[in-house]
């Protein structure tokens, strides 16, 4: 088994695990279980609202060519720092919102080919980074913390480091 | 937030198109969206069904307390005041290791309480050492298994889903290395000033 077969391994090893701990313990749980799966539908089916408004507009955004223009106009900068243009619009999105950014990436894969280059940068930079401005806002809101000092800098600067190691990496790992 | 977002991606695309004569592509456009995210939202339906309910379930069986205890070494280093007072410890543990394990909902809430007991402790409305820590790592967590980007990965009809796995390891270690070191060296800037 080489590191490249883990990946594939991790799910059904997850599964092999988690039946072991329905045997061990009492019938709790398998309860904990199906609670924790409806949760999974109740959390997908509220996601559909969002989710609905921002693939419309991000689907708008690329009918109306804005989407392209936008990318082959920073298509130049994009490409002298060695980064596919095609993931602008993931950019813009990622940051704000959870399902912009999911309305972005699915756009992406259907429009550059799910196994294209850029297609595997964006999995990797959607892998390895959150939305950073919402999770700035949600965290410091919800205890009313207004001086922040060092944290939008340091998160930005993370963010911004994260893109351009998801590409080199990408491309150590890929034929790109 | 996402009411800005999505209205100010609408408005630049409706008058992009007006200008650049694309109006009549819209129409299909908006449908056609509407009717992905259905069909976005159906494929992703079994998977974070079963990736939660498996979340769940390593959760009551004390995945999250066994792994809080491999990280808790780890995070003394990270957070030297929650660990030196006790303040928020056992939250900011508990967040971090339920963001490695792609657990956001369970995240989120954790995340939340540990910044109001860190907020009644500095009683200011400065953001303490540890607060931005915590942040920034939120903003990147390490992640062991990206189960929603697989599941999106499958259903755009990727050959092999789990290929950038190994990368994913790779640069949202080093991302997250890279925001805790920075947050130290600012913490220990301003103490030397």
């Amino acid at each position: 088994m080489s590191i490249g077969d883990i990946p594939s391994a991790i799910l059904p090893s997850i599964l092999f695990i988690c039946a072991l701990a329905i045997l061990r313990s009492d019938k709790g749980a398998f309860d904990a279980f199906l609670d924790g799966a409806a949760d999974g539908m109740r959390t997908t089916a509220k996601l559909l609202p969002s989710l609905c408004a921002l693939i419309v507009a991000t689907s708008m955004m690329f009918a109306s060519g804005l989407a392209d223009d936008i990318a082959s106009a920073l298509s130049g900068v994009f490409g002298a720092v060695g980064l596919p243009s095609e993931i602008t619009p993931l950019l813009l999105t990622h940051p704000i919102s959870g399902s912009a950014s999911m309305a972005s990436f699915s756009e992406l894969l259907s429009r550059c080919g799910p196994d294209s280059g850029a297609s595997l940068v964006a999995s990797v930079i959607m892998g390895s980074s959150d939305t950073v401005i919402y999770v700035l806002s949600v965290y410091f809101s919800s205890v009313n913390v207004k001086r922040t000092r060092h944290a939008f800098p340091v998160a930005l600067i993370a963010m911004i480091f994260c893109i351009f190691a998801s590409s080199l990496v990408c491309r150590l790992f890929f034929d790109m | 937030m996402l009411g800005k977002c999505f209205s100010l991606i609408t408005i630049a695309s409706f008058v992009y198109s007006v200008i650049t004569g694309r109006l009549h592509l819209l129409s299909s456009a908006i449908l056609d969206g509407a009717e992905r995210a259905v069909t976005l939202s159906y494929s992703l339906l079994g998977v974070m069904c079963l990736w939660s309910g498996v979340m769940a379930l390593l959760r009551a069986a004390g995945m999250i307390t066994l792994l809080s205890r491999i990280l808790r070494p780890v995070l003394r280093l990270v957070f030297p005041y929650a660990f030196r007072t006790g303040v928020a410890r056992d939250e900011i543990v508990a967040c971090v290791s339920a963001n490695l394990l792609g657990i956001g909902n369970a995240a989120t809430p954790l995340a939340i309480s540990a910044m109001k007991k860190m907020r009644d402790d500095s009683l200011s409305d400065e953001a303490t050492d540890d607060m931005v820590t915590l942040v920034v790592l939120g903003t990147a967590p390490p992640n062991l298994f990206p189960s929603t980007l697989i599941a999106l990965r499958r259903a755009a009809g990727c050959t092999d889903p789990y290929s950038v796995i190994v990368p994913i390891w790779i640069v949202s270690t080093l991302t997250s290395a890279l925001g805790v070191a920075l947050c130290r060296a600012c913490a220990s800037m301003r103490r030397r000033t």
